[in-house]
């Protein structure tokens, strides 16, 4: 199906934003959230128009015990991880410090891997390594673990596949990101923590010098960025 | 009551602030972001998922999912209301998939008998689904796009809407085929559409 159709992005949309798209068909819209901008969009638009009718709902105050619960997981978090957090990684100095002495020759590498199609290339293998692990990642249910991708020689197709056992919380979702040598990741989709995914695209983003995967609400980010910590990268053409 | 689409905003204004700080980890703003908002998302979460219990549950894991998202928040995109309210809602309707993939729990009523209403097992002086949306109309002033609706797509709408229920069982609950309540609710939506962007347009944002 053609999700870029505004009709059909609409009408999807609509159902699952007033609630009625359940189960499986929830799950997949979810899942092709992050790579259909014209769904995501559809999806926004009706959360737009819908949330505002449940201001009519009376207030209901919740007891106590939530916010307790609430405060506790969350300042579990030491205050040393804190100042990492307030910048995107990919927007971080010394990300890209010991990102650039590599880059250039990525591009190019990436480049002519990417844009010659034609020619039969052998597949590329990246292994994503975990990043520095959260503060919390024992809380959200994540063991440090590797991803290796392989890319095929026309870009077309990337499986993802966990190294080692990767357990994730039901309601945390990865999200595998192409990673340019300047500007904002772009999502290439989810993938599963538990086993191979297999990623098509029309194209790998021309230019594209590492992947990333992040933790992410179940449907994905929402977003257009990645918004969980990034637990894994891994640069192409290395 | 915050029942107007100008409360929505205004309030909204300020729970930007509180999030941005929030994003740079600003517990004391997280905290107060909660103490404007809570009320609101658990009353929306309850109203699809009955089981307080549970809705706690949901209410704490949707805020800890708000502090950890809360750097990717875009003002400009989205009001800070809407985007907490769709994000608690998602975490409702979760729930409800994972509820009815066990026999169904109400915990206070030993009895489950398909028959029953929905709302024989609620409190009492809570408003309706259809009342509510009546209610939301007036503060919206969208009494002509909700006139523009037949009266079953109108309780089919709410009814999903509100209450999360399926298309199966309001389907059930009206006595309709399937087909029928999933045209109402679509051709609800489509038609409230236009009306609803005009109200969106009309208050600047």
């Amino acid at each position: 199906m053609d999700y870029s159709r505004p009709e059909l992005a609409d009408r999807l949309a609509a159902d699952y934003v007033s609630g009625t798209l359940r189960g499986g068909a929830r799950r997949r819209l979810e899942a092709l959230l992050p790579a259909h901008p014209a769904l995501r969009h559809a999806v926004h638009d009706w959360q737009d128009r819908l949330a505002p009718l449940t201001a009519s709902i009376s207030p209901q105050s919740p007891p106590d015990e939530v916010w307790a619960g609430i405060e506790a997981t969350i300042s579990r978090r030491p205050v040393v991880v804190r100042p990492a957090r307030r910048k995107h990684w990919w927007q971080q100095l010394l990300f890209w410090r010991s990102f650039s002495a590599f880059a250039t020759l990525a591009a190019i590498s990436a480049a002519l891997l990417l844009s010659n199609p034609g020619a039969s290339q052998p597949p590329m293998i990246v292994v994503l390594n975990a990043t520095e692990a959260p503060a919390d990642a024992a809380a959200q249910g994540i063991v440090a673990a590797s991803f290796v991708a392989s890319i095929s020689g026309d870009g077309r197709a990337i499986v993802t596949r966990p190294l080692t056992k990767v357990t994730l919380q039901s309601d945390r979702a990865l999200e595998l990101w192409a990673v340019p040598p300047s500007g904002s990741p772009k999502s290439l989709g989810l993938i599963a923590a538990d086993g191979a995914t297999v990623v098509k695209r029309d194209q790998l983003p021309a230019g594209t010098a590492a992947l990333a995967v992040s933790l992410e609400p179940p449907g994905g980010s929402t977003t257009g960025a990645p918004t969980g910590p990034v637990l894994y990268v891994g640069k192409l053409g290395t | 009551m915050p029942s107007s689409r100008a409360d929505w905003s205004s309030k909204s204004e300020e729970l930007a602030k509180l999030l941005s700080r929030a994003g740079l980890g600003d517990q004391a703003a997280f905290a107060a972001l909660y103490r404007h908002s809570s009320a609101h998302l658990f009353a929306v979460i309850l109203r699809i998922n009955r089981d307080r219990a549970q809705a706690q549950d949901i209410l704490q894991e949707v805020y800890v999912n708000v502090w950890r998202a809360a750097s990717g928040f875009d003002a400009a995109q989205s009001q800070p209301m809407t985007w907490l309210t769709s994000i608690a809602r998602n975490r409702a309707i979760d729930s409800l998939r994972r509820a009815n993939a066990q026999p169904r729990l109400h915990s206070s009523h030993g009895k489950e008998d398909e028959d029953n209403d929905v709302y024989d097992d609620t409190a009492d002086d809570s408003p309706g689904p259809l009342e509510l949306l009546n209610q939301a109309t007036l503060a919206r002033q969208l009494q002509q796009c909700m006139e523009g609706l037949s009266a079953p797509q109108r309780q089919s709408l709410a009814w999903a809407y509100f209450d999360g229920l399926s298309h199966g069982e309001i389907a059930a609950k009206m006595a309709q085929p399937l087909g029928t309540v999933k045209s109402w609710v679509r051709r609800g939506l489509q038609a409230l559409k236009p009306c609803l962007d005009k109200t969106r347009s009309g208050s600047g944002d």
